[in-house]
C-alpha cells in the first residue's frame, strides 16, 4: 500500500508542476508602440482615432451588472462615438480570484474595493493611468480629477485605477453633493403631534410615546437594520456623524467615536424607548429587503435612515402609496454639546473602481474610453442620455428630460432600463453632475430630504483607508472588534436596565484591550498622518 | 404421564379482538400522524407556489398563505420575459440528458472493469480513486485544469468533468459483485465478449442501481450552476439554474445602485425569488415518477435475501 501512495503522491507532484501554464503577452508602460494617430493634449484621441471595430473585454465585479451592450440609448452611442464593442463579463470574488490566477486577465476590470489585495497588488496586472494618457490621450488630464489620481497613488508612485463618485475637496466646497443621511418622519404624524422638537433625550422619548398612543400601527422608531461583519446599520457611524462627533481628538489622533460620551447618551436614550416598547424587536433582525419594504408601507413613524440614493425607491413608493405619509427630514437627536451634524459622502476613494489591464488588447482605445467617460461629453450621455433623443437644454443651459423618459421610467421601468439606462452605467459617475447640470423636478420623496442636508456635509478623507491591510493580525483582531461592537451595541440598545448596558458597556471596552486594539490604533494614526501628507494638510 | 404440549397459539374469543382494536388504534394514530407529517413538509412548498403567484405587497406581510391574496403574474412575466430564458433550460435539457447517460454509462463501464479481481492494477486504481475523493484541489487548481484542457465557455465542461465519479464506481462494482459468476461464464461459453456481457447481460441486469446513479447524476445536473459560474462567460451555454440565479442578482441591482431615482421595479425580489423556484423544481419533480419504478423494484431486490 505505501508504495502505491507513493506512486499517487509522485502523479499529483507531476501534475501540479506541469499544470501551472504561462499566460498570454503582456503590456508593459516602457514598450507600449507608438499611437495609431497624432496626439494633442487639447483633442480627445476618440476624435481622431479612425480604427474601426475595436474589442475590448471588460470584467465588472458585481453579478446583478447588466450586461447589455449596443441595445440602450447610453451604449449604443458608445459604440458609434468609440467605434467600440465592448463584452461585459460578470461576477462575484470567486470569479475574480480565478481571473487572477489564470492569468488571463480582460481588458478592463471594475472591482469595489480600492484597498483590496487586488487594488494593493495593481502594479504587477494593472497599466499606469497617467504614463498610459502621456502616451496615447493627453486630454485625459483635463478630465480626470487630480485630487482623485493622487489619492488612489501606490507606493511606486503611479495611480492605475479611477473611482466613480469620487467626491474631491472642491466638489464638498462647491456645496453640490447630496448628503445621504437624516432623520426621517412621517409628515402626517409629524404635523398631528405639533412639530415637536426631537432634540432632547427627555423630548424625543415624549414625542415618540404620543406617537404611540396616537398612531398604534406604526413602529415609532427604527433605524436601518445590522448586517454582517459588523455592520451596525445606520445607528454606528452615519448617526455619530449626524450628531457630530469628532473624528480626531485634539491631538488630531484617530478618536474612539463609538465611546462618546455624546453618543452613549443617545445610545442610552434609544434603550429607554426599547423598555418603552418604542423600538421594535424586528429592527435588529430585519435585512435591508424587509427594512425597505417596510418603508414603502410607511410601517415606521420615524426613521434614523441611510443611503437615501438606495432607500430612494421606496420612499417613492410609499409617497405613490398615499402622498400625506410621505418621509420628510427634521432635525432630530442633537449633540448635547451642540455640535452641529457633519454628515459624511462619499470621499475621494468614491465607490466602484476601474482599472485598465497589462493584458490589454488595445490600450490606445481602452485610455480613450475613460477619457471619453470622464468627459462632459461622457458625463451628459450617461446622466441624461442624448440630446434630442432623451433631453433638451432649456434657456439656463440646464438638461431637461423628455416627458416620456420620465413617464416610462414610473410606468414600464423594465422597458426603461432597457431602452434608456440612464443612471445605470455609472463607472465614471459623479454625484453632483446631475444637480449641477439637470434641471428636473427632483422626486417629492427624496427632494426634501436632500435639502434638509445641505450645508452640513463634511468630508472624512482622513480616516478614509485608515483600517489594516487585510490579511494582516491587526485586521484580524478588527474583525472580532467590529462584530463583537456590532452585538454589544443591539445588546445595549436592548438592555433591561442601566446596570446592564453599563456591564455591556465595560465588558467591550475589556474586549479592546485583550484584542490588541492599541495595535489597530497605531496602524490608523500612521495611516491618518499618510493620509495628510497626501491631502496636503 | 403428563404430555408437554405447548400453549395454543390459536387466538381464543378472549384476545382475538383485542388485537384487532390494537391494529385499528394503531392504523389511526399512523395515518393521523402520516396526514399531520405531509401537512408539515407539503405547507412550506404549498406556501412557495402561491408566493410566487401573489404580488409582491402581500408576499411581504408576513404568515403562512393558503390561497393568492392578489392574484398576480408579475413574477413569472420577470422570468419568461427575457427571451434566452428558453435557450437556457434546451442548454439544461441536454446537459442533463446527455451528462447522465454519458456519465452512467461511462462509469459503470469502468466499474464493471474494476469489478473484476484479476484487473491488473486495480489496487493503484482503487488507491488514486480514494485519494481523489477526499483531498480535491480547489477552485483555482481546478479552474487552470479546465483552461489547459480548453473547457472554458464550452459546453463539454458540463460533460467531461462530470463523466466520472469515483462514489458512484464504487456504489456500481459493489452491485455488480453481486451478480452470480456464473452467469457470466456460461456466456461465455456460449461466445459471447466482454462487451456482449457487460451490454446484454450486466447493463440489464442492474437497472436498479443504475436508476440511482441516473437520479443522482440528473438531479446534480439540473441544479448545478457553479460550473457555468466558473468556467462559463458566454451567455449562449448558461443553463437554467445561472440563468434564473442571474434575474434575481439583477432584480437587485436596483438598491445596489448608487443612484438617486435609479429604477423601480414593482415585483420584489422575494416574489421572483419564488417564481423561480418553482421553474426550477418542476421539470425534475416531473422526472421522478418515472424514475421510481426502478427504484421500487430496486428496493425489492435488496430485500430478498438468499
Amino acid at each position: 500500500m505505501r508504495k502505491n501512495v507513493m506512486g499517487f503522491m509522485s502523479i499529483v507532484g507531476f501534475v501540479m508542476i506541469s499544470g501551472c501554464s504561462s499566460s498570454g503577452a503582456e503590456v508593459s508602460i516602457d514598450d507600449l508602440e507608438e499611437a495609431r494617430y497624432e496626439i494633442d493634449p487639447n483633442t480627445p484621441a476618440w476624435q481622431v482615432d479612425d480604427e474601426e471595430n475595436v474589442e475590448l473585454t471588460w470584467y465588472v465585479n458585481a453579478e446583478w451588472f447588466d450586461r447589455a451592450y449596443g441595445e440602450d440609448v447610453i451604449t449604443k452611442k458608445l459604440k458609434e462615438d468609440l467605434n467600440l464593442d465592448i463584452t461585459f463579463i460578470t461576477g462575484d470574488d470567486s470569479n475574480l480570484n480565478t481571473l487572477f490566477s489564470g492569468g488571463d486577465l480582460p481588458d478592463l476590470i471594475t472591482i469595489f474595493d480600492g484597498q483590496s489585495q487586488a487594488a494593493l497588488r495593481a502594479p504587477t496586472w494593472a497599466l499606469p493611468l497617467r504614463e498610459l494618457a502621456d502616451h496615447y490621450d493627453p486630454y485625459f488630464h483635463q478630465v480626470a480629477q487630480e485630487q482623485t489620481l493622487d489619492w488612489y497613488q501606490l507606493e511606486d508612485g503611479y495611480t492605475y485605477g479611477y473611482p466613480s463618485y469620487s467626491n474631491t475637496i472642491d466638489d464638498y466646497q462647491a456645496d453640490i453633493i447630496p448628503g445621504s443621511d437624516a432623520f426621517i418622519i412621517r409628515e402626517d404624524i409629524y404635523e398631528a403631534l405639533g412639530e415637536p422638537d426631537l432634540s432632547t433625550p427627555e423630548q424625543f422619548i415624549t414625542s415618540l410615546q404620543q406617537m404611540k398612543e396616537a398612531f398604534p400601527d406604526v413602529v415609532p422608531f427604527a433605524f436601518r437594520g445590522f448586517g454582517s461583519d459588523g455592520d451596525v446599520g445606520s445607528i454606528g457611524d452615519t448617526f455619530q456623524n449626524h450628531l457630530g462627533v469628532p473624528i480626531a481628538d485634539e491631538n488630531g489622533d484617530w478618536y474612539n467615536r463609538n465611546l462618546d460620551d455624546s453618543y452613549l447618551d443617545w445610545i442610552r436614550t434609544f434603550n429607554e424607548a426599547y423598555q418603552l416598547g418604542l423600538i421594535s424587536d424586528d429592527n435588529f433582525s430585519d435585512d435591508n429587503t424587509v427594512f425597505e419594504e417596510k418603508v414603502e408601507r410607511g410601517q415606521y413613524g420615524s426613521v434614523f435612515a441611510s443611503g437615501i440614493a438606495q432607500l430612494s425607491g421606496s420612499l417613492q413608493t410609499n409617497v405613490a402609496r398615499d402622498p400625506d405619509q410621505r418621509y420628510i427630514a427634521v432635525d432630530g437627536p442633537k449633540n448635547p454639546n451642540g455640535n452641529e451634524p457633519t454628515l459624511n459622502q462619499a470621499g475621494l476613494s468614491g465607490w466602484t473602481v476601474t482599472y485598465i489591464t497589462n493584458k490589454v488588447s488595445d490600450p490606445q482605445k481602452a485610455i480613450q474610453l475613460f477619457t471619453y467617460l470622464l468627459s462632459d461629453e461622457g458625463q451628459y450621455l450617461t446622466t441624461f442620455g442624448v440630446e434630442g433623443e432623451t433631453f433638451e437644454f432649456n434657456e439656463n443651459g440646464k438638461a431637461v428630460l423628455h416627458e416620456e423618459v420620465l413617464q416610462m421610467r414610473n410606468d414600464n421601468p423594465e422597458e426603461y432600463k432597457k431602452s434608456y439606462r440612464l443612471g445605470e452605467f455609472w463607472f465614471f459617475g459623479h454625484d453632483g453632475f446631475a444637480l449641477e447640470h439637470g434641471e428636473n423636478e427632483a422626486s417629492i420623496a427624496v427632494d426634501q430630504i436632500q435639502k434638509w442636508t445641505k450645508g452640513k456635509l463634511k468630508p472624512q478623507f482622513l480616516i478614509e483607508n485608515i483600517n489594516p491591510d487585510q490579511g494582516t493580525a491587526e485586521a484580524r483582531s478588527l474583525v472580532n472588534i467590529n462584530s463583537t461592537w456590532a452585538t454589544t451595541l443591539a445588546s445595549m440598545i436592548r438592555a433591561k436596565d442601566d446596570a446592564e448596558f453599563d456591564r455591556l458597556l465595560g465588558e467591550y471596552e475589556t474586549f479592546l484591550e485583550t484584542n490588541n486594539f492599541a495595535a489597530v490604533e497605531a496602524i490608523r494614526n500612521e495611516k491618518m498622518n499618510e493620509n495628510r501628507e497626501r491631502l496636503g494638510l | 404421564m403428563a404430555v408437554l404440549r405447548p400453549k395454543s397459539t390459536v387466538p381464543t374469543k378472549r384476545n382475538k379482538p383485542a388485537g384487532i382494536k390494537e391494529n385499528r388504534l394503531f392504523n389511526t394514530l399512523n395515518v393521523l400522524f402520516m396526514i399531520v407529517f405531509t401537512t408539515i413538509i407539503i405547507f412550506p412548498i404549498w406556501d412557495v407556489i402561491v408566493g410566487s403567484f401573489s404580488s409582491s405587497a402581500s408576499v411581504a406581510t408576513p404568515g403562512i398563505r393558503l390561497w393568492p391574496e392578489q392574484f398576480s403574474l408579475d413574477a413569472y412575466r420577470v422570468v419568461f420575459n427575457d427571451p434566452s430564458i428558453w435557450n437556457a433550460f434546451l442548454i439544461s435539457v441536454l446537459k442533463t440528458v446527455i451528462g447522465v447517460t454519458t456519465s452512467v454509462f461511462f462509469t459503470a463501464m469502468v466499474a464493471y472493469a474494476m469489478s473484476k479481481q484479476d484487473l491488473i492494477g486495480r489496487k493503484i486504481f482503487i488507491a488514486l480513486g480514494v485519494g481523489t475523493m477526499f483531498f480535491s484541489g480547489g477552485m483555482i487548481p481546478i479552474y487552470l485544469l479546465m483552461r489547459s484542457l480548453g473547457l472554458l465557455d464550452n459546453f463539454l465542461v458540463y460533460i467531461i468533468p462530470a463523466l466520472f465519479s469515483f462514489y458512484n464506481m464504487l456504489i456500481l462494482m459493489n452491485f455488480f459483485r453481486e451478480i452470480p459468476t456464473s452467469l457470466e461464464e456460461s456466456a461465455r461459453i456460449d461466445g459471447a465478449g466482454v462487451w456482449r456481457i457487460f451490454l446484454q447481460i450486466i447493463l440489464p441486469l442492474s437497472t436498479p442501481v443504475l436508476a440511482v446513479i441516473a437520479l443522482f447524476n440528473g438531479v446534480y445536473q439540473w441544479n448545478d450552476f457553479m460550473t457555468a459560474r466558473l468556467y462559463i462567460t458566454n451567455e449562449a451555454l448558461y443553463p437554467i439554474q445561472m440563468k434564473l440565479y442571474e434575474i434575481i442578482v439583477q432584480q437587485q441591482a436596483a438598491n445596489m445602485q448608487n443612484v438617486v431615482g435609479s429604477v423601480i421595479i414593482p415585483t420584489s425580489s422575494q416574489t421572483i425569488q419564488l417564481a423561480t423556484i418553482v421553474v426550477a423544481t418542476v421539470p425534475i419533480v416531473l422526472v421522478y415518477p418515472f424514475l421510481q419504478r426502478f427504484l421500487i423494484s430496486g428496493m425489492m431486490i435488496g430485500a430478498v435475501k438468499e
